[in-house]
């Protein structure tokens, strides 16, 4: 098999047992949305406040996503079996990021448009800046999130280093999608965030794959 | 021999840079006695930052090539990370309180220092925690390269969020600080170097001791 046929296949198997099981999107949106609620009641539901509130509840469903599909694997001792196949171990890490761009992704959605309704935010014509926004940011916290999953596989108290680590590296992507998300809502240019988000991505997906296959030899 | 001489050498430069902070040092125009924290919050953070990238090329090279010095190298680089990067928050928020008037301010180089602090917190902690001290020694070093890479970014971004503190003093741009001020603050920055690189040496050779056992 060819590099992208194991990569695709690998994250649609990922996406196969989400899809059969439901047993992370459900639990880390409402997570996410119980978040957004917590934010909104405590520190006062204008719209303005929308994107931050967002992005943070996204960023903790996003952990609670990465943390249960990597204790999957652990479980499961899948990881263990896909090493034993022929072939590089790049193409693990893509797999895996592939299948997070897509669950965060539709974490993302289903956030954004709850919020949209909580928050009494219009979403005017600048929709498909803000899904431009949201897919480089999935692109991101995805890279971190598949590097992160494999390493803290079968560590003690994996998921609790799972936060203190993905969410300082993952801050750039925060602050940006907040950013993002305001002008976009405002029919603002995008400034420097785009090129943060560009950068963050182009980075982590160079030096994650190597760094993966490094780990999983190891 | 060499590292009795580092270590002397190190005595004597942090000696010197505590004589030229205490008491050649002038006070500030504008903070008075204050600007002295600086002598050690400037050069602390200077060596937070070396320490990191010594973590991070240790890293990818034990990653690279697998052999134990490297990883002792960039153990010895993430704990002084942690050392250094706490003593910059607390010197800083020591001098913040008298001359910005609050503890903390959430302004760029802050929060860089806090993350770099955390994540490298989060390095030691990975390499503990995992069962297989092989898996942790890679893991450890995934984190020290993933780290400092990211932490440009990080200040970038936090710099273009909100931001506070002053501009640095000494850049491309040229030196605004006072010569008399700058004298101390050069050798205290070579102490915390020389101490520095000291501390790797002599942590990288119990961590040797430590697996040779």
């Amino acid at each position: 098999m060819r590099a992208l046929e194991r990569a695709v296949a690998l994250a649609a198997k990922d996406l196969r047992v989400e899809w059969r099981r439901r047993e992370v999107l459900l639990p880390s949106a409402s997570f996410g949305l119980l978040v957004a609620l917590v934010l909104g009641l405590t520190q006062g539901a204008q719209p303005d406040r929308a994107p931050a509130v967002l992005w943070v509840a996204l960023a903790l469903a996003a952990v609670l996503l990465v943390e249960r599909t990597t204790e999957r694997e652990g479980e499961e001792g899948t990881l263990e079996a896909l090493l034993l196949y022929p072939g590089s171990r790049e193409d693990l890490f893509w797999g895996r990021w592939a299948a997070l761009v897509v669950l965060l992704l539709v974490l993302g959605l289903a956030l954004g448009l709850a919020q949209a309704v909580l928050f009494g935010v219009r979403l005017g014509p600048g929709w498909m800046r803000l899904a431009a926004a949201g897919l480089l940011a999935s692109c991101g916290l995805a890279a971190v999130g598949a590097l992160l999953s494999a390493l803290l596989l079968n560590v003690r108290g994996g998921h609790l280093l799972m936060p203190l680590l993905l969410l300082p590296t993952c801050l750039p992507v925060l602050l940006a999608g907040i950013r993002l998300t305001e002008s976009a809502l405002q029919g603002a240019p995008f400034g420097p965030w785009l090129g943060v988000l560009v950068v963050f991505d182009a980075l982590l997906l160079l030096v994650g794959p190597p760094l993966f296959a490094a780990v999983a030899e190891g | 021999m060499l590292r009795a001489f580092l270590g002397g050498a190190t005595a004597a430069l942090l000696a010197l840079g505590l004589v030229l902070a205490l008491w050649l040092s002038p006070p500030d125009a504008y903070q008075g006695e204050y600007v002295r924290i600086m002598y050690v919050h400037v050069p602390s953070a200077l060596a937070a930052y070396v320490a990191a990238a010594v973590a991070c090329v240790a890293g990818a090279l034990y990653l690279w090539r697998r052999q134990a010095r490297y990883d002792h190298l960039a153990q010895a680089g993430a704990e002084l990370v942690v050392v250094f990067s706490g003593l910059t928050l607390l010197s800083g928020m020591l001098w913040g309180r008298p001359v910005w008037g609050v503890w903390w301010a959430w302004d760029a180089r802050l929060v860089t220092t806090a993350v770099l602090f955390l994540l490298y917190v989060g390095c030691v902690l990975v390499r503990g925690l995992s069962d297989d001290p092989e898996r942790g020694r890679s893991l450890a070093a995934v984190v020290g390269v993933v780290g400092f890479l990211d932490v440009p970014i990080v200040h970038y971004s936090v710099v273009w969020f909100r931001t506070l503190h002053q501009p640095p003093s000494i850049g491309p741009g040229g030196v605004a600080i006072a010569p008399p001020l700058l004298l101390p603050l050069v050798v205290n920055a070579l102490a915390y170097l020389a101490l520095l690189g000291y501390l790797l040496v002599e942590r990288a050779r119990l961590a040797q001791v430590e697996a040779s056992r």
